[in-house]
């Protein structure tokens, strides 16, 4: 990545190095997406079941006219089951290879600037996790997208 | 100039051109003698070449030039048109199309030169002047001749590369011009070239290679390479050192002044100027003959347009516009949205019981569900397009089997104007061209086999196409020695693939369905006794992507009949939609053969399974509650809705709790994410937006 090698010499183009994240709630915990994947947020609606897919495949939504997979982090991530109130959301989030995918989440908070200094790359918090930014008080699991959509393998 | 605007028209004419020059060239072979077949080839030979030298593709130009040659002189009556010639004319054609796929690739022709047929065909215009032949050859001698000659002296060189062996030699190096001949035999061409550069590298630098180090890397290149090395080493052992790699046939080559070389390249392009411009003008002199107009490149398109038109002695065909399939696949996806909101007005209309649905309301309705069909019907016939673009290879294909298997045999096409979805059509070319090579391989006996059995000497393959309600069916055949099923039964049982007890019981087609079965037709010994199977899971992979289906019917000793079912379009379908639970499903009305109440009693088991007896039939039941995981919101009621399905001839029919109707629907992909055990096929959009599952019964059965 470049980002390690960014954080030997480069502290001008680093401090620039601004992402924006989405803050969801999954259970009571906050987490962040990276933004550049974000195509949408929808409220929940109607999720029609499809048989004998992964379990974690909640099921299919209509989009634009456009047919949209939906899948549950809880279940992935082995946490209670999703439970919908007037909160939860759809994130939609868009992947080159793969196109559009939702992702159901608790609640959506704000949007947060984290810089890279801002972020804890360190510390191990499990596959889909790649760093823990620090806004205030507050601590954001970001979300490493890639392995959150993917195949567990 | 810039013609590469014009690279995708050439493709498109030059692959017509060859068809045509292909259905000729067999039509001449039946009747050599035939005057207005003989008249098409010079035609369309001299229209390659016009269009070829106005791309500048200069070796295709060559070649389709004494192509040309040739059919001047048959058409003068010098020359007979003899079997052997006609082989020639073949392999023209494979050398054309390897040409043309290589301009589809690279937009550039490749370095093939085809020496080897423009000699013989040169030998066929000699003979027709009455001058011996330059060499009396065969192939292979033609090919040993070659050996040893240096052929580094034929390397093209470009500034930067003479300027490196210019720069070598003014450092005081010997400058080695080598070529390397690899015996025919060997199996790693590549490897060995790899071995000999690296031996040579030992002891200098090579400078430039021919062909390019990648395409040596990569095999493409005959039997012998040349390069320019620079070395301080005398030339002997260089040479020794490249002598030295095993597998290696010969090695020529000689110390190059540069003075030497520049004078050798001088020459060498003033000859390339002076050929080119000698076809030039025997191009225009022989456009001038045919009372073409002179090509200008920049007419190009125009030019080729006109000379097709002469070419082509069918009855010019409406006019046409070529299309890219992408901006139909755009409009199809325009009229796919239309259709979701004209469903939902429908849905609305009926919905909604209250006082502005006035007669006019639902009139308009009307009106815009005929106008939403038609309009769809018209996209669909849009890209729509006559499987002869694909089945009019095969006559050819059966050609050079027949003569490669040393077998008689004749194929029959029929309905080849039958039309189906472009992209359906682009993709059904492999499989069935497997099914032919199956019939005509293993299908069809050997010729003094069918004389034994009071079967006519010459076998016949067939292939007939035609609609049949939503569905394109095309049928490949043959009167061969048909399955021997015992046989494939105990193989099966054999190789552990069924039971004893299963093989008992399994029907005739059970067991010939067998042979889809991917681990099971990749046995050796299965084919060689049924002579069925290599490859035939493939075959039905591909036709079930395409959403169709592959049945095979067998009479020992009768033939063999490959039946492929294609659904007429991809994209939207009428279907049946039924709910289950609280779910909603469509079944295409394609695969539904009908609907039936049956009483619960009515239902009898075989093998602990539930089965229904229908007007003489016995047909499973799937309790697609069970199926699909449907949580059951009802008690089990005194009589099953029964939607009766249908592929082939096999059927099967689903329990569902309640029918809703028929509708058009619009068929999306359930995009990469999910794995799907290919129940669910896709899925659509209903007018309320709902999102209801599309089945594939095929799954099913």
């Amino acid at each position: 990545m470049g980002v390690n090698g960014m954080n030997n010499n480069n502290v001008e183009v680093m401090e620039k190095e601004v992402k924006q994240y989405i803050v969801v709630m999954i259970g009571n915990e906050q987490y962040g997406i990276d933004i550049r994947y974000v195509d949408n947020i929808v409220r929940m609606q109607q999720i029609t079941r499809v048989p004998k897919v992964q379990s974690y495949f909640k099921g299919i939504i209509s989009l634009r006219g456009e047919i949209v997979p939906v899948m549950s982090i809880r279940r992935k991530m082995d946490l209670p089951d999703d439970e919908y109130t007037n909160a939860s959301r759809i994130i939609i989030l868009k992947l080159e290879e793969k196109g559009a995918i939702g992702v159901i989440v608790d609640e959506v908070k704000e949007v947060v600037n984290l810089s890279e200094d801002q972020i804890d790359r360190n510390t191990n918090r499990g596959r889909f996790i790649n760093g823990v930014g620090k806004h205030g008080e507050e601590l954001i699991s970001l979300l490493e997208i890639s392995a959150t959509v993917e195949e567990p393998v | 100039m810039d013609v590469s605007q014009y690279l995708e028209i050439f493709i498109d004419e030059t692959s017509e051109h060859l068809q045509n020059l292909s259905d000729c060239i067999m039509e001449l072979e039946r009747d050599p003698e035939h005057m207005d077949t003989i008249n098409e080839i010079f035609r369309a030979a001299h229209s390659l070449k016009g269009m070829a030298g106005t791309m500048g593709f200069k070796r295709m130009q060559h070649l389709t030039h004494d192509m040309e040659n040739v059919f001047q002189e048959v058409r003068s009556d010098k020359l007979k048109v003899t079997s052997s010639m006609i082989d020639l004319l073949f392999k023209c054609l494979d050398a054309i199309e390897g040409y043309l796929n290589n301009i589809k690739e690279s937009s550039d022709e490749g370095t093939e030169d085809n020496e080897l047929i423009i000699r013989e065909l040169n030998n066929l215009i000699a003979a027709a002047n009455g001058e011996q032949p330059e060499e009396v050859e065969t192939p292979a001698a033609s090919e040993e001749s070659s050996v040893g000659e240096k052929k580094y002296f034929e390397i093209a060189l470009s500034e930067s590369e003479k300027d490196k062996l210019r720069e070598a030699e003014k450092n005081g190096h010997h400058v080695y011009g080598m070529t390397v001949y690899i015996q025919k035999d060997c199996l790693l061409k590549a490897a060995r070239a790899f071995l000999v550069f690296k031996a040579v590298e030992e002891l200098g630098q090579i400078l430039v290679y021919n062909p390019s180090s990648q395409d040596i890397e990569d095999e493409k290149f005959d039997f012998d390479f040349s390069f320019f090395v620079s070395s301080e080493a005398s030339f002997e052992k260089v040479s020794g050192a490249a002598k030295a790699v095993s597998e290696i046939e010969c090695v020529v080559g000689e110390e190059v002044p540069y003075e030497v070389l520049a004078v050798k390249q001088e020459k060498a392009e003033v000859e390339a100027a002076a050929a080119a411009a000698a076809v030039t003008a025997e191009t225009t002199k022989a456009q001038e003959q045919t009372q073409a107009p002179k090509a200008q490149p920049a007419a190009a398109a125009n030019n080729n347009n006109n000379a097709r038109k002469q070419t082509v002695s069918k009855p010019v065909t409406n006019r046409t516009v070529r299309v890219d399939i992408e901006k139909l696949d755009a409009l199809m996806n325009q009229v796919s949205e239309l259709i979701i909101a004209k469903n939902s007005l429908v849905s609305i209309s009926g919905a909604e019981s209250g006082d502005f649905q006035s007669q006019s309301f639902h009139e308009q309705i009307e009106g815009l569900e005929r106008i939403t069909t038609s309009l769809h019907e018209s996209v669909m016939k849009v890209r729509m397009v006559p499987i002869e673009s694909v089945v009019n290879k095969f006559p050819r294909m059966i050609r050079d089997l027949s003569r490669k298997l040393n077998k008689k045999m004749e194929l029959y096409m029929s309905g080849e104007d039958t039309e189906l979805d472009r992209t359906v059509v682009d993709q059904i070319g492999d499989p069935l061209q497997h099914l032919l090579r199956n019939s005509a391989d293993h299908g069809l006996e050997d010729n003094a086999v069918r004389l034994e059995k009071g079967k006519p000497e010459v076998g016949s393959i067939f292939l007939k196409a035609f609609q049949e309600g939503n569905n394109v069916i095309i049928q490949v055949g043959d009167d061969g020695a048909g399955i021997d099923v015992e046989a494939v039964r105990q193989k099966a049982v054999e190789r552990g693939v069924i039971t004893q007890e299963q093989s008992e019981t399994m029907s005739k087609k059970d067991i010939v369905n067998l042979l889809f079965i991917p681990s099971f037709s990749m046995a050796k010994k299965v084919t060689d006794i049924s002579g069925r199977g290599v490859g035939l899971d493939v075959v039905k992979s591909n036709i079930e992507a395409l959403g169709g289906d592959v049945e095979v019917k067998t009479e020992l000793g009768e033939g063999t009949t490959f039946t492929v079912r294609l659904p007429l379009t991809l994209a939207i379908v009428q279907a049946l939609m039924v709910v289950i639970g609280d779910e909603k499903y469509a079944i295409p009305i394609g695969s539904i053969a009908n609907i039936e109440d049956i009483p619960v009693e009515d239902i009898k088991y075989v093998e602990a399974k539930e089965v229904i007896h229908l007007r003489g039939k016995v047909i499973p039941i799937v309790r697609l509650t069970e199926v699909l995981d449907i949580e059951k919101t009802q008690e089990e009621p005194e009589s099953l809705t029964v939607v009766i399905v249908q592929k082939g001839e096999s059927q099967a029919g689903l329990v569902v709790d309640r029918l809703m109707g028929q509708q058009e629907i619009v068929i999306k992909s359930l995009g990469k994410y999910m794995n799907n055990n290919k129940i669910i096929s896709g899925a659509t959009i209903l007018g309320d937006g709902e999102v209801a599952l599309i089945l594939d019964v095929n799954v099913l059965m």
